[in-house]
């Protein structure tokens, strides 16, 4: 990882300085050890700050939003859910491929800070090192190897797309592609009966504090003015009662049909941990089987099965028998 | 001081309950939070703090005050009585408590908040950190991870048993009708207390100094951070929905007919809409002012208007934000000194 790091602060380095770019969005390492975050940088003197280590896991597609509507021409970094999450920001007419440079940075997974905890390895960590298949936790004065993909995210064991499928400048090799099942969870919810499955739900949504951060996060939800914004009409109140929760998610989920690229960065950023991958995989799921599979995000000029009308598409909700 | 053995717990949480709702950590799907104790509670007193502060007791998300009917001209107001009875806390965090001595000078100041005061009729009893998280800095502000000077009562962990002590009247009264639960320590563990107390001081890794912080943030309207900071904002709020001392609110309306009601729900400082006037003018246009604000009422405002700073350092803003805004770097751009230990 640190030999892409260097070639990211050289290249990025070199597209400011030519004038290529005006800004360049990377990744800078904060002073715990799972922050690596966003960053900005405008000067090229200042792409020392970007990093590129195990952490480095918020998507900087979105941000393309503010900055491309401010005219700039931006430089930035894809792993591969990213860059899924770019296409679809073009598929729906929101970002303009001309004004983004990408380089691809394959992804051979990142750490889930909540398994390292979970697994009781927070406490005095200093940083996170990979070497291969292997982890290394760094301590003051001891450190402990372990197996990598222990604590890989959910969502990079089932990755599909590790090597961007749109960039202009790939740094590093390709990786394997290895993905677990992922469906399991959703078979899993899918072999219950209708009760069980209302009850999972409403014990998940009844926890939702209604931050929005899943939606602010999406690169799907990309709408200029977003119906839970409204204020007049408000459509969705302001309470965070169960019915509004449920109101809420489930508009969210049809939004997202056929158009989720099932990156998992809702699920990540939620701060109670509901299950939102398992939400938006039934729905991919549930697509795949009605009208071929589909991936949102992997080639933008395809037709969405959503969005086309074919005369033999099934249509199993005119012939109420319920689901 | 007494002591209670951790086997009899269960005991304990049973007659508590009896006497009052008692809230606790308790983990769901994965989630620590306070919940109602009820048998079979998966109890999680161990994990340091929960994803909600304790505020989400004693402050709800959101609360309706007022029903309201309306027909042709005449319309009906009824308050909703202000919520009665009183409520145990149990293992809340010491940084937690001080979180809600934080909602007290809100709420409890003239206009004092009636819902606000009933809720706080509650026993907080508080459980000291043993060993506090890489993201704690309670001791930056004079807290103590040991010690929760404003609980009822105070229990510290010695493993096998719990440390109890009471500090208030009515933390006295709630233990002396515990008799045949707890015990009396052995002179050794009365003494193991000061040990935790200070270990727990030492393990927070970091020292900090504020000297001057509140005095050099309010300088810092115009300082270059703000820039640096607010353009990787999602505008969630996670961080003030999950802050202890946030406590800013909005009002709102369920109506269906004739019918409605009139709730209080929080708000946050990081929404757009937050300082959204009728007229479509905004005083903080961009994330950067909301940011800044954020930073500016905990750090100097809040100081200057109350005395006090409105963090606790509780870190779970420095935990939750999902792009790393971190609290404890503004703190050292204003001068905040950090020493590891
Ligand atoms: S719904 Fe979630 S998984 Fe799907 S594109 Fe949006 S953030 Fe990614
Ligand atoms: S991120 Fe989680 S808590 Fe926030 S609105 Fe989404 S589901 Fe609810
Ligand atoms: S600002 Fe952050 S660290 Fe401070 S009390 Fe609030 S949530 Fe805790
Ligand atoms: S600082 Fe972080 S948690 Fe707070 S609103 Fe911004 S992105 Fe959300």
């Amino acid at each position: 990882m640190k030999e892409i790091m260097q070639k990211m602060r050289a290249e990025a380095a070199r597209v400011l300085s030519s004038g290529e770019v005006d800004l360049v969005l990377g990744w800078e390492k904060g002073d715990l050890w799972w922050q690596s975050y966003p960053v900005f940088i405008e000067n090229e003197k200042k792409a020392e700050l970007l990093t590129w280590d195990l952490f480095c896991v918020p998507n900087l597609a979105k941000y393309l939003l503010e900055e491309i509507w401010h005219k700039k021409r931006v430089a930035l970094f894809f792993k591969g859910c990213d860059a899924l999450g770019f296409n679809q920001l073009m598929q729906d007419k929101r970002v303009d491929r001309e004004k983004a440079f990408i380089f691809a940075v394959p992804c051979s997974g990142l750490v889930d800070p909540q398994k390292v905890e979970r697994a009781g390895l927070h406490q005095g960590l200093l940083r996170v090192e990979r070497l291969g298949d292997e982890l290394t936790f760094v301590y003051k004065d001891r450190e402990k190897k372990t197996a990598a993909p222990w604590f890989y995210y959910d969502k990079c064991l089932t990755c599909r797309y590790p090597n961007p499928v749109v960039f202009d400048f790939m740094l590093g090799e390709p990786v394997p592609v290895n993905p677990r099942e992922r469906f399991t969870a959703v078979k899993e919810l899918e072999g219950q009966n209708v009760d069980a499955r209302f009850q999972y739900w409403q014990r998940q949504f009844s926890r939702c504090i209604r931050c929005f951060a899943c939606r602010n996060v999406c690169p799907a939800c990309s709408c200029r003015e977003c119906i839970f914004d409204l204020t007049s009409p408000r459509w969705l109140g302001k309470a965070t009662e169960l019915s509004e929760n449920q109101f809420y998610h489930i508009t969210r989920a049809f939004h997202m049909a056929g158009r989720c690229v099932d990156c998992g960065e809702c699920a990540r950023v939620c701060p109670v941990q509901i299950p939102l991958t398992s939400l938006n995989r039934k729905l991919i799921k549930d697509i795949d089987e009605l009208y071929g599979p589909y991936d949102a995000g992997v080639d933008p000029q395809k037709v969405p099965p959503l969005v086309t009308f074919n005369p033999g598409d099934p249509a199993a909700f005119l012939e109420s028998k319920g689901v | 001081m007494q002591e209670i053995q951790k086997a009899r717990l269960p005991q304990l949480w049973e007659y508590l309950a009896k006497k009052a709702p008692l809230y606790l950590p308790q983990q769901e799907d994965g989630v620590i939070n306070f919940a109602p104790w009820q048998e079979g509670a998966r109890v999680k007193l161990e994990s340091l703090n929960t994803v909600l502060p304790p505020k989400s007791i004693v402050f709800p998300q959101w609360e309706t005050y007022l029903h309201f009917t309306q027909k042709a001209r005449e319309l009906k107001l009824t308050p909703t009585k202000e919520p009665e009875g009183s409520y145990i806390l149990f293992g809340v965090r010491p940084c937690d408590v001080a979180g809600i001595t934080v909602l007290d000078r809100v709420f409890l100041q003239d206009p004092v908040d009636v819902f606000y005061e009933s809720r706080r009729r509650c026993t907080i009893i508080s459980l000291a950190c043993n060993e506090p998280d890489i993201s704690c800095f309670c001791s930056a502000f004079g807290l103590e991870p040991g010690f929760a000077p404003a609980a009822d009562i105070m229990l510290w962990d010695g493993d096998k048993f719990l440390l109890w002590q009471s500090l208030t009247e009515k933390g006295e009264t709630l233990t002396h009708s515990l008799t045949d639960l707890l015990e009396v320590p052995t002179p050794a563990e009365t003494e193991s207390v000061q040990c935790l107390r200070e270990t727990a001081a030492t393990v927070q890794e970091q020292k900090w100094g504020l000297d001057g912080v509140k005095e050099r943030a309010k300088d810092m309207f115009n300082a270059p951070i703000w820039d640096s900071l607010y353009r990787r904002c999602l505008g969630c709020g996670i961080c003030t929905y999950l802050c202890p001392t946030c406590h800013c609110f909005d009002i709102g309306d369920f109506s269906r007919g004739e019918r409605g009601e009139r709730f209080r729900c929080w708000d946050s400082c990081m929404y757009k809409d937050f300082t959204l006037m009728a007229s479509g003018e905004n005083p903080r246009p961009t994330q950067k002012e909301r940011v800044r604000q954020r930073f500016m009422h905990k750090l100097s405002y809040f100081p200057a208007q109350h005395g006090l700073y409105g963090c606790v350092g509780c870190g779970r803003c420095v935990r939750k934000c999902p792009v790393n805004i971190d609290i404890t770097q503004v703190i050292k751009e204003a001068g905040g000194s950090i020493s590891c230990a």
